[in-house]
């Protein structure tokens, strides 16, 4: 194993969409420390702008007293990203699925989906606030996960 | 880079170039705006362009799929060329490449769209 010393990166943004700036130096800042490539850093980026954006809109409800937290543990072989909000709940089954013919015109809804798939592990539940917290999961390597 | 779109006119068809990223926000605000005014100076058959298009995300697909049906309930057609890779592989995650015809030469898509 080369290397399984993990870099925990976390960042507390209110709940405000122009905060997304900061989001996204972050998760760059993230993925340039962590040595990861151009491609594997765009499908991070990506997810982690899903969730958050989730997180303010619907978790927090763009709640400027509420705060969206994010965190970021990467090694040689996987990576885990933590999205917790304060809000009231967020089921993903709720979610109706986007790629059905009645939804497949909705301006809305594809954002778990594309996390979905490309993350190996997608997991939902209350956070210490009693909000969402979610969990995201990739293996980026052969080697035993963080 | 924010969503910068240049159009072109080829006889009927408009050719949106679009250049930058389609995220939340300023990115699909921009595209929505330049949509409907085109439409309202009475154009219908929009090609989108969308090789210098870096990023992404579900709000722009959103945004993509808005564009079509509000063009398509005027009557008109929006077709999309040039998708990069990513972008292609997000609107075949999302089964949305079953909703655009999608070209990757613009003379065949122009072609299709007269």
């Amino acid at each position: 194993m080369a290397e399984k010393v993990a870099k925990v990166f976390a960042l507390t943004i209110p709940s405000a969409l122009e905060e997304m700036e900061r989001v996204r130096a972050f998760v760059e800042d993230a993925t340039r420390r962590s040595g990861f490539d151009e491609e594997l850093s765009h499908w991070i980026d990506l997810s982690v702008n899903e969730s958050a954006i989730n997180a303010i809109v619907h978790g927090n409800r763009q709640d400027p007293g509420k705060t969206v937290f994010l965190q970021i543990t990467t090694n040689d072989h996987a990576i885990e990203i933590i999205i917790e909000d304060e809000g009231a709940g967020f089921e993903m089954c709720d979610v109706p699925d986007p790629t059905n013919i009645e939804n497949i015109l909705r301006p809305s809804g594809r954002g778990i989906l594309i996390i979905r798939s490309f993350m190996d592990e997608v997991d939902l539940s209350k956070s210490h606030s009693g909000g969402c917290r979610l969990r995201m999961f990739k293996r980026i390597g052969d080697q035993d996960p963080l | 880079m924010n969503l910068v779109i240049t159009t072109r006119r080829l006889d009927d068809v408009l050719v949106l170039d679009l250049s930058g990223r389609i995220t939340m926000g300023e990115g699909t605000l921009v595209l929505r705006n330049r949509i409907r005014e085109l439409l309202l100076d009475g154009n219908s058959k929009f090609l989108l362009n969308l090789a210098d298009v870096s990023y992404i995300d579900s709000s722009g697909l959103g945004e993509l799929v808005t564009s079509f049906t509000t063009v398509r309930n005027q009557h008109g057609h929006l077709k999309l060329l040039n998708l990069t890779t990513r972008v292609h592989d997000l609107l075949q995650i999302t089964k949305l490449l079953t909703v655009f015809d999608v070209y990757t030469s613009e003379t065949e898509a122009v072609k299709s769209l007269r």
